[in-house]
This record gives C-alpha cells, sequence and structure tokens, in this order.
C-alpha cells in the first residue's frame, strides 16, 4: 500500500503507471497537498502495520492461560489478538457500529449519540484547537512545541476567571453564556501571553522557539500546579485542582450522554475556528504576511512584511488558539482545572504535522486521534493489550510522517518495479490504482 | 593544495567570549559555594548553617550523582549528535528505553546470576546501552537517509519510548513500573562514568581527528566532503554516540534504584530535556555540560534534604529554576550559537 502512495507521489511513477488518483486529485489540490495527504495516509497505515507486528511479538512473549490468537499454518498462540485489537479500536471508538459475528454489517440498534463516540469528539474537538495552533505557528516557519503549556495557561485563566466571574451574576442560562464567552476569551489571553513570550524572545533575542517553548511547558505546569496548590486549591479536594465551575457555565451535552464530556456545540465552534483561519492564513494580507516570512523571511522582509512583528504575532496567535484548547478542556471536559493536564498539546504537534499544517487538514487528524483516544480506552477494557499501545502507535505515525523521502525512495523503487515489460507489471498497477482510490476517498472526506 | 578544514572557526575554544561565558559561571559556582562554607561555619545554628551542613554531605553527594548522571551523560550525548549537525531532541525517549531495557534485562539474567562472568546487573546496563543505540540508530536513518524533519523525528523518537517502555513493563511485569530488582548500582560509579565520559568527550570533541570531523560536519559539511571524508558517516557515529552516552545514563538512573517506574512521564521526568538545557547553557562544552547537569541535580538534591529537615521549600518551584535559567540566559546572556548547518540536511555531490 505504502508503495503504490509514494509511487503516485513521484512524477517519474506516475507517467508509466497512469494512476486514476492523479486525474481525479490535480484539478482540485495542487500536487504538494495531494503528495502530502498520500503520505499521511501512507504513514497512519504503515503505523498500523508495525502496530500490528509490536501486538504480535509482544501476545507472543507475554503470558497467559489461554491463547486469545492462533496463527494459521504454523498453529503458534498468541496472548494478543492483533485483528480484535484494531477491530475494538476503531469500532470501539465509534461506540459498535459494526456488527461482528452476527448477521448483518451494521449493528441496527447503534445510533451516533453513544458514550464512546462522545468520548471520541470530545478528544476530537479539543486536539483540533490544540492542532491549529501548532499549524498556525508552522506556517510563519516557527515550531511551537508549547502548545502544551499555552493550554494550561489558558485553561488555568479560564477556570480562574470563571469562578471569580460568577457571584457576579445570577445563576442562569444567560449568565452561563455570558461566562462561557468571558472565560474563553480569558483562556485566549492567557494562553496568547504565554505564547507572546517565545515569540517575542524569537524575533528580537534571537532565542530558538523550539527551546525556549519546551522550557515554558515545564514552567507553566509546575507554577499552574503550585498556584493551584497554594492559593486556588478547592476545599477537601484530593487532587491538586480548583473548585468546579457552575454546572451552567459549562457546555450542555446535546443530544450525547452527560457523562462522554462532549459538546455538539465545541465542535462547531472548533469547525468554525478552521474555517476562519483557514480563510486567515490564505487569503488575508496578515495570512499573506504570515507565509511568506514562513517561507523566505529575507524575502519577505524585503517585500515590506515587518518579519518580527509577524512572529510575535503568529506565536501568540497560536498561543491563543492553544489557550481556547484550554477554556474548552475546563469548561467541557473537567469543569475545573486539575494538575494532571492530559498530553493535548503534544498530540496537537502530531495532528499538525499530520494534517500539513494545513487548517482544513486538521479536521481530519484531529478525528483519527480522537478514534484513537477514544479506542484506547476500549481497548483497555474489552482486551489484555496494554492501553500505552495508543502511545506508540501516536509515536510511529508522527515518526513516518516526519520522512516524507522513506515514501518517495520506496515510490521510486515501485516504480521501477511496475515498469516491468507487459503483463507482470500490469496486475501491481492496478492495485496500486485501488489504493490510490482509497487514499482519494479519504481525501474526499478530508476536504468535506 | 590547502586543507579546507583549516579554516573552520571552532566556537568554543576560539572565540574568547564563549569561553569567558564557560569560566565565569565556573567562578561564580565555586564562588557561591565557598560564602555558603565559610558563612555555614560560622553561623552552624541557623539556616545558612544547615543548608551548608546540606551541601556539603556525602548523602547529598549521592544524590546529586543520581540525579546528575542522565543529565550530564545524556547531554554529552547531546553535544556529539548536534556538533555533528543533527539536533537530537529525542534524549528523553532515549532514556526512558534505556531506563526500562536495563532493568528488564537485568530481571531476565536474575539477580545473582552471571553471564560469561559479568554479574546480571551489569548485563542489564549494558542491555540498556543496547537499547539506547539501536534507537538512536534509527533516529539517524530516519534524519540522515531519509531526510526527516529532525525536530519532529526526534518528538517521534520521545513519544515512542514514551508509549513503548510502560507498554513492554505492562506486558512483561503486568504493571506500567517493573517490581524492584532488590540490588542496584552504588553511586560511585555513576559519578565516576559521568567524571570518565565528560573528560573522554571533551577529549574526543577538542583533541582527536574525529571530532574535528564531527565539527566540520555540522559547520561546514561541503568541506568536509571535499577532503574526502562522507559527511554521513560521521553524523551517523555522533548520533550513535548520543544513543551510547544516553543509555549509560537511562542504565544509570533505573538501576541506581533497582527499578522502572513508568507512571505518567516516567521516571525520567523530563532529564532528557533538562539534558538539552545542560548543553545549551555549558554551550557545548562538555565540562560546561558537567557543571551545569551537577548544578541542576545540586539544586534538586539540596531541596530535597531541605525539606527533610521541615524547611517548607516549594519543590515544584526548585524544580522550575533550570528552565527558567535557560531562557534567560538564551534571551540574555549568551545566544548559543547552534552548529551552522545543525538541521540541515547534506546532499553528496557526486
Amino acid at each position: 500500500m505504502s508503495r503504490s502512495d509514494g509511487g503516485s507521489a513521484d512524477g517519474s511513477g506516475s507517467d508509466r503507471v497512469p494512476s486514476i488518483a492523479r486525474r481525479v486529485v490535480t484539478p482540485f489540490v495542487d500536487r504538494s497537498v495531494a503528495e502530502r495527504l498520500l503520505i499521511s495516509v501512507a504513514a497512519i497505515l504503515l503505523s498500523i502495520a508495525v502496530g500490528f507486528a509490536i501486538v504480535l511479538v509482544s501476545g507472543r512473549v507475554a503470558q497467559c492461560s489461554t491463547a486469545a490468537w492462533t496463527m494459521p499454518v504454523t498453529g503458534l498462540g498468541f496472548c494478543y489478538d492483533p485483528f480484535e485489537v484494531y477491530l475494538v479500536l476503531f469500532n470501539g471508538a465509534l461506540g459498535y457500529p459494526f456488527a461482528i459475528g452476527e448477521p448483518g454489517l451494521f449493528d441496527p440498534s447503534w445510533t451516533p449519540f453513544n458514550l464512546s463516540f462522545g468520548l471520541t469528539l470530545s478528544e476530537t474537538t479539543l486536539l483540533i484547537f490544540t492542532g491549529l495552533s501548532v499549524a498556525v505557528a508552522f506556517r510563519a516557519g516557527l515550531f511551537n512545541i508549547g502548545t502544551q503549556g499555552q493550554l494550561v495557561v489558558g485553561a488555568l485563566a479560564t477556570a480562574l476567571t470563571v469562578l471569580a466571574a460568577a457571584p457576579f451574576l445570577p445563576e442562569g442560562p444567560v449568565a452561563g453564556a455570558v461566562l462561557i464567552v468571558v472565560g474563553t476569551l480569558a483562556g485566549a489571553v492567557g494562553g496568547g501571553l504565554w505564547g507572546a513570550i517565545p515569540g517575542a524572545l524569537k524575533a528580537y533575542a534571537d532565542a530558538n522557539e523550539v527551546i525556549t517553548t519546551i522550557m515554558l511547558n515545564f514552567v507553566a505546569a509546575n507554577v499552574a500546579y503550585v498556584l493551584v496548590l497554594e492559593v486556588f486549591r478547592a476545599e477537601g479536594s484530593s487532587v491538586v485542582a480548583t473548585r468546579y465551575v457552575p454546572e451552567y457555565a459549562q457546555f450542555l451535552p446535546w443530544l450525547f450522554p452527560q457523562s462522554s464530556d462532549f459538546a455538539l456545540l465545541a465542535l462547531l465552534v472548533g469547525v468554525g475556528f478552521i474555517a476562519g483561519l483557514y480563510y486567515l492564513v490564505e487569503h488575508t494580507s496578515f495570512g499573506y504576511d504570515l507565509r511568506t516570512s514562513g517561507m523566505q523571511a529575507a524575502a519577505a522582509e524585503y517585500g515590506g512584511v515587518n518579519a518580527k512583528l509577524t512572529t510575535v504575532r503568529a506565536m501568540t496567535l497560536s498561543g491563543a488558539i492553544g489557550g481556547v484548547g484550554g477554556s474548552l478542556w475546563v469548561l467541557m471536559s473537567e469543569g475545573r482545572w486539575m494538575a494532571s493536564v492530559p498530553d493535548l498539546g503534544f498530540d496537537g504537534i502530531t495532528v499538525s504535522i499530520l494534517a500539513g499544517n494545513n487548517p482544513l487538514g486538521v479536521l481530519p487528524a484531529a478525528f483519527l486521534f480522537g478514534l484513537l483516544k477514544g479506542g484506547a480506552l476500549e481497548i483497555g477494557f474489552r482486551t489484555d493489550v496494554p492501553t500505552e499501545l495508543v502511545g506508540v502507535l501516536r509515536g510511529l505515525i508522527i515518526l513516518f510522517v516526519a520522512m516524507p523521502e522513506f515514501f518517495r525512495m520506496f515510490g521510486r523503487y515501485a516504480g521501477i518495479g511496475s515498469s516491468g515489460p507487459g503483463g507482470s507489471g500490469g496486475s501491481e498497477s492496478s492495485a496500486a490504482n485501488a489504493d490510490d482510490d482509497a487514499a482519494v476517498a479519504d481525501g474526499g472526506e478530508t476536504d468535506a | 593544495m590547502r586543507n579546507p578544514l583549516a579554516d573552520l572557526t571552532i566556537p568554543v575554544l576560539d572565540d574568547l567570549i564563549e569561553s569567558d561565558y564557560v569560566r565565569s559561571l565556573i567562578v561564580g559556582t565555586v564562588g557561591v559555594l565557598g560564602v555558603l562554607l565559610v558563612f555555614g561555619a560560622l553561623f552552624p545554628e541557623t539556616v545558612v548553617g544547615d543548608l551548608s551542613g546540606i551541601v556539603f554531605s556525602t548523602s547529598t553527594a549521592a544524590s546529586t550523582s543520581r540525579l546528575a548522571a542522565p543529565i550530564v551523560l545524556a547531554g554529552l550525548g547531546g553535544i556529539f549528535a548536534e556538533k555533528s549537525g543533527v539536533i537530537n531532541i529525542g534524549l528523553e525517549g532515549l532514556l526512558i528505553i534505556s531506563a526500562f531495557v536495563s532493568v528488564y534485562v537485568a530481571s531476565v539474567v536474575g539477580i545473582g546470576n552471571t553471564v560469561l562472568g559479568v554479574p546480571a546487573i551489569w548485563v542489564g546496563f549494558l542491555g540498556g546501552i543496547a537499547a539506547s543505540t539501536a534507537l538512536a540508530g534509527v533516529f539517524g536513518v530516519v534524519c540522515i537517509e531519509f531526510k526527516a524533519d529532525q525536530i519532529i523525528a526526534g518528538l517521534a523518537v520521545w513519544l515512542i519510548a514514551l508509549g513503548l517502555a510502560p507498554f513492554m513493563s505492562t506486558v512483561f511485569f503486568g504493571g506500567v513500573n517493573t517490581p524492584n530488582l532488590g540490588a542496584r548500582i552504588g553511586w560511585r560509579y555513576s559519578a565516576t562514568m559521568v567524571v570518565v565520559a565528560t573528560v573522554a568527550s571533551w577529549w574526543a570533541l577538542n583533541r582527536t581527528a574525529f571530532g574535528k570531523h564531527l565539527r566540520a560536519a555540522g559547520e561546514n559539511p561541503k568541506a568536509l566532503d571535499t577532503v574526502g571524508i562522507s559527511v554521513s558517516k560521521v553524523r551517523h557515529a555522533g548520533v550513535l554516540l548520543s544513543g551510547v552516552l544516553s543509555g549509560i545514563g537511562g542504565s544509570a538512573l533505573a538501576l541506581s534504584i533497582g527499578q522502572f517506574i513508568g507512571s505518567g512521564e516516567t521516571m525520567v521526568q523530563g532529564k532528557g530535556f533538562i539534558a538539552i538545557v545542560a548543553y545549551l547553557f555549558g554551550n557545548y562544552n562538555p565540562v560546561g555540560t558537567l557543571g551545569a547537569g551537577v548544578l541542576f541535580a545540586g539544586l534538586d538534591a539540596t531541596q530535597i534534604r531541605l525539606q527533610q529537615l521541615g524547611y517548607a521549600v516549594p519543590d515544584t518551584l526548585v524544580q522550575t529554576i533550570p528552565y527558567v535559567v535557560v531562557i534567560v540566559v538564551l534571551a540574555l546572556v549568551g545566544r548559543t550559537r547552534l552548529p551552522e548547518a545543525a538541521g540541515e540536511h547534506y546532499e553528496t555531490e557526486d
């Protein structure tokens, strides 16, 4: 599969093998986007394959009373069933819409408004914001590893603002709406300020933003922890956390179960952010400044762009989006700020890279990671396989996406292979086309 | 024909300002310790007395060297990789994987058994180094052969190890934390390894042909190519060395306790990132890295002891100091200069 993806990514290979994918894709998107898409899909498939091997090997080494899966032909028993793992992962993340081992493909009693799917979408929503945060900075040529810290600061700002403002307003839905808006703004300001620090350091002191953002992540986590521990800790709480924000100031879980921590409205806001940022980056003069200073800082400066100011603005914007992600984490998922903030910011890096740093790509990439996160819980419930597998998959995906040259090389190799005389190459190329179609189908969903 | 390598400037040694910077760091640290010793001796009943007693006690030395080993060793590894032109941000991952594998191998061999006369715990130690080196090798291939973005690939190394170590621990031991081996490596071994590795690294970087090639690969790969030395090979060597050194650090960390702890950020807890801080703070100088690593670890060890004596020290804030320090240093004092070609791919012109 990866060979075909690489094959069509490589120009010379596809001259020999006229690809349906190319003809379908070219009118809509330019080639680099199509190539990125293919590489992302190939990277996901390759990670799944490597994860499969890891499950297989560890299933052989682990000890159990009965084998969960027996390999055909060899008769070797394995403690973990690698097929079941992925079935549970993806099917479970959606709330088991597919009936397995029963007649019919779909389970008729399935509705999209179930707990598991809600959890998946909840993760997706949060990852949209962290992914966008990283993507915006990337487009300006800045590697913001600090989204995690910006999210932590934004979340704390939101929680404290809402807690402080709540007593001044009468309880009710109107006050709730006001508090949500004010809290989200506070998150954006908090995250934005925290993001502006590395931006300013980069612009005016030439300090590498990769290093400073990593360091600021630790600083944010530690300082927020101490602040809450010493000053804002809820009375009688066994964990380091603030008080809960009032119920009416949290996003309401329309249609979905309360415990899924998911609000459709928040997802819609996320989609709105995607559209807004796409417009901002691609169709405004600020977006133009951003992109040019990302691609060619010197040329941008020559063309009249204030590169230093653009750097600070880009990092502030990036931080503000990360901060809004933190707001939603508080107002949608947790209802309070607590010390064990999940790695949403780091996952945002993976999401952004997988999306090719394109705001539009963030939606499917965030959904994929939402699936992985939601599915991890199901793996824990239904199988013996350690849920840390999902962490490994995350790392593998980011590793493979980072090495497009690998797929290009593989594509060149495959291109040579399929250019062989006559029929021998024919079957291969048709198989390649079939795979490309699958990739395009994914792509169609991407842009929708 | 003149040797193009002769024109290379070597920032650490040749640049007077830079060496001044390291010297002032050393003088400052020694000065503070000296003042502390004098005041501690004069006023033994005060906080200063307690502090002085802590800083100059054996138990603090022991815990400092235990905490410093992974930081300094990974930092030294980071120097080799970055000097060769490959920014290795995955040091944290290398520490995690070696910490786990060292404990795993030692428990498979079984404490009390030996392999070819080597006691199990040291077999585990070597196993940890091998695992870290293998992962660094993969990182090197990905970055150098497949031209991956080094920062992203480094993050991937960290994330893979962060997932894989607790995953394997659960597979083999039924939980993210391994059981305690019941045996451990004394702090004197760690301290010795740190000092030996520092001196050896300094010597290798500044006094050998390999060191010269390594710096050339990072500063001016074309010059290295011109004299007929493969830039890729030199960079692979740099990355593998970062794996070996981080492996020593990770194994020393886990085996000094005799256990791998895999919950949360694992027992490594950001030490790989502090290692990056340490070598930037030490401005790519192994001796400076040792100083920075010992300083950070010493702060932590002192803070732990102060708390044991009943002083309310905000431990989390003390642990934050290194991170703030590096930001301030990057912004104000020494604009640490990355090697010229670090982070860039080099294409040989055939």
